[in-house]
């Protein structure tokens, strides 16, 4: 049940994504792709030579990988890559002030409220436009400090030797079509270095912002957090509604030196004519931690599965995944652990809310190989059906070698029934807030993982969908 | 592209040159010699298991690649095998058949109730053609294995048709040895159980191999029809050599109102062993029950793929697998629950659990559900461990010897699935099975 | 003309059977009035239609709280409006705590923009609590999941006294307690009694009645009220049965 600031939001923000800018683009790659999309990348770049072989080689192995429909959804063959554009910039360089970002792109993050939550309780925060950041900035503390936070085409260019070590290391270009696309075209991103020791105690943000129609944006995040380095990273995402499909397709690759910790939180909010396919991974040295706080609502179809490979002894890494599938949507998410080093430990609880005519399906991968030791996985999916036209999909895959691990997996599926909703609605409640107080009840445990900011904005997002989804 | 090559070059070069030839083949109906040349095309036409396929997703394909099958061809001496399988006659069975690679070579069907029928399948087409055709390989293979069922349907000629009418009841199982033998040599045992409303049966069918180190395979398909109120049991107990031997076995299940059924596959032997079974509750009140209990060691492979498919409301079913692995052991076992559209209050269940012994086993789960209708409880669980140094510790300290407690809670491991069927001394004759190979492997 | 839960002539079907056949029955506010019946009556039936479950079809009839068209309003609206129903089975919700659910509940009670107050929510929760002798560690657990029967009671006792209904009706609420239980219960509702609000009391046996005392109690028969009369009819149906009733019904 929301509080009544929550309900003004709600009425506000009803069509919080839902609104967009009249196009006004200094670059624009044009449709479809092909080499000259990527040297016209390239150029307004002014990219290394490296960086130019790199993304036509993926190009290559883009186009020749099959869709994955053998066992994803056949909705991916609905995606026209030759109806696309690849590239749209203003010719904007980010700047550290608001002041600084054109009238349009700075309104547009001020409806979203950006720039006051940075006030509030962030320590850097990195708006990204379409293909290009239009605003990064990180407290002077932490720069101090050694800190980098900047966008994917900066990091490559100023800090060759921190971030080209790890770039496509953990996700390789080949790892599926949607990585190879991303390494042909990404543009905007994050790119992270924590100098060891260093504890950001306030999160750092990405905001990625579509807001043109037939568009792709492939942002390209790398955070390298050194030994025993910590940091919280959070995106979030919006687009408005168009008739026509959008692709988001982001690769996220994390790196957990020794004794380091990484904690990165998706609050995504697509509109239903986004295609959300991201590829995320981590790498976690020794006695490093990786944590994945996934929150997928909206967006016509997601397929993303954040990994980690506990590469050192003693590595953890862990997923919670909340997805919301309401009418039309169809959230195919789930988690990967690959367990690479003796006393690894792995954690996936995924819970999936499925409404209407939603769907929700949860793909897993266990890995525990050969010659390893007293490794461990705990995998709990739970999914809650609302109305008798929803759908739920488990697919979990564990693999074990050998005698000193201990795996367990553990599956369930309950439902808000039309009695559970009448008993709510005699004590008062409209149907939208019974259905709501069911959905945040089912999610509440995973919720309070989250730091607070977040949870508000979660269980926010929550309620607009459940108002929402009461026909 | 690249997959339509692939596919065209396996059709140049099928597993067999030709479907086997029968001695009594002219007696049979035009609809089954249609039936096994249409098969024969579709096995020709279907491309062999590989890599991208959802249902073969872990398989080690290099196992189930085939070239020059032959035909099993009559054993020297039958009587040698009779005697055999004397000794392993479960005492108190309604019926007891022997077949060898692919003859019936020895029956006793005194036990049996009357209205009973309970033929090898030859005799059956001739006899009861009617009632055969209504029942013959009538389900889709949708798990994986549909080129050797089609391979299957253009030879099965061996095993049983069981047909139960309607009230007809019996506790005692009927009992069916299988043997095979000879190099690169292959069987297409069939079994056919079809209880009607309200009647009872259940059926053991044992597979062996006549010799250890030869190459055969064994292509077996199972359909099992349970009408109104009918109570079935089925299990399967594979125990051939685990040198050459290959094994694959397709079952399926159809459940009508109030039906209840049983089927287990217990597997001890082979080098390779494919399960498949496809079980469908078609009206309320039906529920189904699946076992399986496998003790696999040396380079032992074990791939099962189950579905417990809904498709009306007020459907049940439970499924336990259970694995215990040694050495280089494999195991996959992958099993979805289907809840259709409108099967609603359906209760569901699955477990695997992966009891591993050695630090070279690998076992994978993929258990599976796919949710599409109301009030359903279902779940599905999958754990991978070892005995806990606790237990052998508790064990031994009544005196027990560390080895001896391993084996006795290994045992008992996989005896919870068996203990869920029903026949006091068949579950007693599958645990000293698996007794016996506990204690040749230790 | 006084506030009162107005029923006429009400009509109500499910499934094609008609179960409620023209009931007409009014509760003055203030009044404790009592409904008892042989099983199959259609009591919870009158019950649910109050509430507006939408299983329910009422094709005849009118339901007039305080002259407002009962029938009109959505279910949660007539909740808001003031109408509880304490259900012969609550429900139960997993994940949704008690404090949660009846902060929420409250909360929709409120114009829009003003907030609860927490501290005054939980002072006078816990103040029910006790005297409904509930552990307080019932605020935290899920809604009415894995309760006892009579704990799930006494929760909807305490969700009544927490809204404040003008007319509350309580479904079989004596079913499934003991003799201690009961009485809880019973002085629960009694501490509720007054000039401000109507109760029907819904029962199968007299015994609720010997702790919650009724102005009035009617029998119900077949979809109808076919008797009403003083308290002393509970202890006159308790000692002949139902079947008096009927029989009486038959011969006039």
């Amino acid at each position: 049940m929301p509080d009544s600031a929550t309900l003004e939001a709600v009425n506000i923000d009803q069509d919080e994504g839902n609104f967009s800018y009249p196009e006004e683009y200094a670059h624009d790659a044009g449709y479809g792709l092909n080499e000259d999309t990527i040297d016209f990348i390239s150029n307004v770049k002014g990219e290394a030579d490296w960086i130019r072989e790199f993304r036509k080689k993926a190009l290559k192995i883009f186009e020749s990988k099959p869709m994955p429909t053998h066992w994803a959804s056949e909705d991916l063959e609905n995606i026209k890559f030759d109806d696309i554009r690849y590239y749209l910039a203003k010719g904007q360089r980010p700047t550290r002030s608001w002041d600084e970002v054109p009238d349009d792109v700075k309104q547009t993050f001020e409806r979203l409220g950006i720039p006051e939550k940075e006030r509030k309780y962030l320590a850097g925060v990195e708006a990204q436009f379409d293909s290009e950041a239009a605003y990064s900035n990180v407290k002077e503390e932490l720069e101090k400090q050694g800190v980098i936070f900047v966008n994917s085409t900066e990091g490559l260019r100023e800090y060759p030797d921190v971030f080209r070590k790890w770039f496509g290391k953990v996700i390789p270009t080949g790892d599926n079509k949607f990585s190879a696309l991303n390494s042909a075209v990404f543009s905007g991103g994050s790119f992270i270095y924590v100098p060891p020791g260093v504890k950001v105690a306030h999160p750092l943000q990405a905001y990625f912002r579509i807001n043109a129609e037939n568009f792709g944006q492939f942002e390209r995040t790398l955070i390298v957090v050194d030994e025993g380095a910590e940091v919280t990273y959070m995106e979030g995402c919006t687009a408005p509604k168009f008739e026509t499909a959008t692709l988001h397709s982001a690769v996220v690759e994390l790196v957990a030196m020794k004794d380091a910790k990484i904690q990165y939180i998706t609050v995504q909010n697509w509109s239903n004519n986004v295609f959300n396919l991201v590829t995320k991974r981590g790498m976690a040295h020794e006695n490093a931690e990786i944590r994945w706080i996934d929150c997928n609502i909206g967006s016509r179809l997601t397929m993303k599965y954040p990994g980690v490979i506990m590469k050192g002894r003693k590595a953890r890494g862990e997923v919670i995944s909340i997805a919301l599938a309401n009418d039309g949507q169809h959230q195919d998410t789930g988690a990967k652990m690959i367990h690479a080093a003796d006393e690894t430990t792995s954690n996936i609880v995924a819970k999936s809310i499925s409404v209407g005519e939603g769907r929700s399906t949860y793909r897993g991968q266990v890995h525990i190989p050969k010659n390893l030791k007293g490794c461990k996985n705990n995998t709990e999916c739970d999914a809650l059906l609302i109305n008798s036209n929803s759908r739920t999909d488990t697919y979990p895959a564990i693999t074990v070698r050998g005698n000193q691990h201990a795996t367990q997996h553990e599956a369930s599926v309950s439902q808000v029934s039309e009695d559970q909703i009448f008993y709510m609605q005699q004590r008062g409640l409209s149907e939208g807030e019974a259905m709501s107080l069911s959905v945040n009840g089912f999610v509440n445990d995973l919720v309070r993982e989250f730091p607070m900011e977040y949870s508000v904005e979660l269980k926010r997002l929550i309620d607009m969908e459940m108002e929402g989804s009461v026909g | 592209m690249p997959t339509e090559e692939l596919m065209a070059q396996e059709t140049v070069a099928p597993w067999m040159a030709a479907p086997p030839v029968y001695d009594n083949e002219s007696n049979l109906p035009d609809w089954y010699q249609k039936f096994r040349e249409e098969s024969w095309k579709r096995f020709v036409n279907t491309a062999d298991p590989k890599r991208t396929d959802e249902n073969w997703r872990f398989a080690d394909l290099k196992k189930s690649k085939f070239s020059e099958l032959l035909p099993a061809a009559q054993v020297e001496d039958e009587a040698a095998l009779i005697d055999r399988s004397e000794k392993s006659r479960l005492t108190d069975c309604a019926a007891h058949y022997v077949f060898a690679n692919n003859r019936l070579i020895d029956s006793d069907a005194n036990g049996l109730p009357e209205g009973a029928i309970c033929l090898p399948f030859g005799e059956a087409i001739e006899k009861h053609g009617d009632l055969v055709r209504e029942h013959f390989m009538k389900e889709d293979r949708s798990l994986g294995g549909d080129k050797f069922a089609a391979l299957h349907g253009s030879a099965a000629l061996s095993g049983l048709f069981v047909y139960f009418p309607k009230g007809v009841v019996c506790e005692k199982p009927i009992q069916v040895h299988h043997y095979v033998g000879g190099n690169q040599q292959v069987i297409f045992p069939h079994t056919l159980v079809v209880a009607e409303d309200n009647a009872q049966v259940s059926v053991i069918d044992m597979f062996e191999t006549i010799a250890e180190e030869e190459q055969t395979l064994v292509i077996g398909v199972v359909d099992l029809v349970a009408k109104n109120g009918a109570n079935l049991q089925y299990v399967a107990l594979q125990d051939e050599s685990d040198h050459g031997a290959r094994h694959v076995q397709i079952n399926s299940t159809r459940a009508g109102r109030d039906a209840r059924t049983k089927s287990a596959f217990i597997n001890l032997g082979a080098s390779w062993i494919r399960n498949e079974s496809i079980n469908r509750m078609l009206e309320e009140g039906a529920d189904c029950q699946i076992f399986s209990a496998n003790l696999a060691n040396g380079v032992q492979e074990y791939d099962q793929r189950t579905l417990q498919t809904h498709e009306a409301q007020h459907t049940t079913s439970d499924l336990l697998f259970k694995n215990a692995l040694y050495d280089e052991a494999r195991t996959i076992f992958s099993g979805l629950i289907q809840v259709q559209p409108g099967a609603h209050h359906t209760d569901s269940f699955q477990t695997c659990r992966n009891m591993l012994g050695s630090d070279k086993a690998e076992a994978n789960a993929m258990p599976g559900l796919e949710i599409d209708a109301d009030q359903v409880k279902c779940s599905h669980g999958s754990t991978s461990g070892q005995i806990s140094d606790e237990e052998i510790f508790y064990l031994q300290a009544r005196g027990i010897p560390a080895e001896q407690a391993r084996q006795m809670i290994s045992l008992g491991f996989l005896n919870e699935s068996i203990s869920r069927l029903g026949g006091e001394e068949l579950k007693e004759f599958l645990f000293r099975r698996v007794e016996k190979k506990f204690a040749n492997l230790l | 003309m006084s506030d009162s839960l107005k029923i006429e002539n009400l009509h109500a079907s499910v499934e094609g059977n008609e179960i409620l056949k023209g009931l007409t029955l009014e509760i003055p506010k203030g009044e404790v009035h009592a409904i008892m019946g042989p099983n199959g009556s259609g009591k919870s039936t009158l019950s649910k239609v109050l509430a507006g479950n939408e299983e329910y079809d009422v094709s005849e009839g009118t339901v007039k709280m305080d002259g407002v068209d009962l029938l009109d309003l959505e279910v949660d609206e007539r909740s808001r409006e003031g109408f509880f129903l304490a259900f012969q089975y609550p429900h139960e919700i997993p994940g949704v705590s008690n404090a949660n659910f009846l902060r929420a509940a409250l909360q929709a009670r409120l114009p829009k923009g003003e907030e609860i107050d927490a501290v005054a929510f939980y002072k006078t929760m816990y103040e029910k609590m006790d005297a409904l002798q509930m552990d307080r560690k019932f605020t935290g657990r899920s809604v009415n999941d894995g309760f006892s029967g009579g704990e799930k009671k006494r929760n909807e006792i305490l969700q009544m006294m927490m809204l404040e209904p003008k007319y509350a009706v309580l479904d079989e609420t004596d079913s499934g307690l003991d003799i201690d239980a009961l009485k809880i219960v019973a002085e629960g509702v009694n501490r509720m009694r007054g000039p401000e609000r109507g109760f029907l009391v819904i029962t199968h046996y007299q015994r609720l009645l010997d702790y919650i005392v009724p102005d009035v109690v009617h029998v119900m028969v077949d979809g109808q009220i076919v008797k009403s009369g003083g308290k002393e009819l509970a202890h006159e149906l308790e000692e002949k049965g139902y079947d008096w009733v009927t029989e009486e019904l038959a011969v006039a």
